[in-house]
């Protein structure tokens, strides 16, 4: 059930790699277009569960919250003057960010029920 | 110390029946006028006037020992030594004047209720209704308005907040909408407002009718231990006391229609109230009763 998933990370930098490369195989001839459409289906899922069962990172964050938005289960944070604190004891601050937090796949499915 | 002796007040307390709706008044003309300093011309404002007389007589039969130092001036009158500030204190007791009886000398029950005067409940919350008499389309509002939640499994209205005055409205698809967490009247009608105007800015031809107060919470500390129990047994019809469901005992009280929550501490929750005028007279009349099961 590809379908259950967001294509978000196909914009991150991986996921272009892959478009790219896909492009490419495209155009040679050497794959179909569906097999491309399966092949990014299969790497929205396959990104969602790593995320959640693989990366085990962290990083807290501060800031002062400027707005938040709760739509279609997507919630939107636009955060001002955020630091984040990484693992290794680094700081990161920015002047203003948004966090779209999305469920992963599983959490859809469970919310489903 | 001077606490100790507070029933005593009701027997002369009593003797000016015609003075009832004097104790809280001064304590609330600040409150009052603050109000109108705000330009918005409540329609709360007005009970004030009327519902001291009929309201005061609660439950409570030590409801008068709440009184003020101007008027227990006037209403000493029988004992000699006042009548003679009595002539000064009789005809601006309306207005409420500060102590003009300083050459009296202040009983300890006198004393004690200027302490009193000192406690006046604290608004904590106002809910309210507004009809924007327009549906709505939840989802645009969702989308497009900042703070704004929507999860329509969970709940069917938009919640959305604004940080001045700090309050929450639920916005539901039948255009009612209701506003909370305001600490004033008219900070809960200036916050009805902005949200009507944010929801009239996604495009609705949102109104803004039929605003109304529907509750008010007030709170605050009488600063002395109660002994529930007492107060539980002595107006069983008022109190529900189930110390094993709830720490405080619940009170109903009937006149004002106010339901009061009194813990141990002294601290009291007062909520149930349309008009603010019903959380002080509350307040005046249990605070009486209260000093009755004062803990030793």
């Amino acid at each position: 059930m590809a379908s259950a998933y967001y294509e978000f990370y196909r914009g991150s930098s991986i996921g272009m790699a892959l478009t790219d490369s896909l492009d490419e195989l495209i155009t040679t001839g050497a794959i179909t277009p569906q097999l491309a459409m399966k092949v990014l289906q299969q790497f929205d899922k396959s990104l969602a569960d790593t995320m959640v069962k693989q990366v085990k990172t962290k990083t807290t964050l501060k800031g002062h919250l400027h707005t938040y938005r709760l739509c279609d289960d997507v919630w939107t944070f636009i955060v001002k003057n955020p630091s984040f604190k990484m693992e290794s004891n680094e700081m990161v601050t920015a002047s203003r960010i948004k966090i779209i937090a999305c469920k992963n796949g599983e959490a859809i499915e469970a919310g489903k029920k | 110390m001077s606490f100790a002796l507070p029933a005593r007040q009701i027997t002369f307390g009593r003797s000016n029946a015609s003075q009832q709706q004097q104790p809280y008044q001064p304590q609330q003309q600040p409150q009052y006028q603050q109000q109108q300093q705000h330009g918005l011309a409540l329609p709360s404002s007005n009970p004030y006037m009327s519902q001291p007389s009929t309201q005061l007589p609660g439950p409570s039969p030590l409801f008068n020992s709440y009184s003020q130092p101007t008027q227990t001036g006037q209403s000493q009158s029988h004992s000699p030594p006042v009548t003679s500030t009595n002539a000064v204190a009789g005809p601006s007791t309306p207005t409420a004047t500060p102590v003009p009886s300083t050459p009296v000398p202040l009983t300890l029950e006198q004393q004690h209720i200027t302490a009193v005067e000192g406690i006046v409940p604290t608004l904590q919350n106002i809910v309210a209704t507004v009809n924007l008499d327009c549906r709505l389309d939840l989802k645009t509002i969702a989308l497009h308005a900042r703070n704004a939640e929507y999860n329509p499994k969970r709940f069917a209205a938009v919640i959305m907040r604004i940080r001045d005055p700090k309050t929450t409205a639920l916005i539901f698809a039948s255009g009612k909408m209701v506003v909370t967490g305001a600490k004033s009247e008219d900070d809960s009608r200036l916050a009805s407002r902005k949200y009507a105007r944010i929801v009239q800015k996604l495009g609705f031809v949102a109104k803004f009718s039929e605003f109304k107060i529907q509750n008010i919470v007030g709170s605050c500390d009488v600063k002395f231990p109660i002994r529930l129990e007492g107060l539980a047994y002595s107006h069983g019809q008022f109190s529900s006391y189930e110390p094993e469901l709830f720490p405080g005992l619940i009170y109903r009280m009937i006149k004002p229609k106010v339901v009061l929550l009194i813990f141990v501490s002294g601290k009291i929750v007062l909520t149930g109230a349309k008009v603010r005028e019903e959380i002080y007279t509350a307040f005046n009349t249990i605070y009486t009763v209260l000093c009755e099961f004062r803990k030793p």
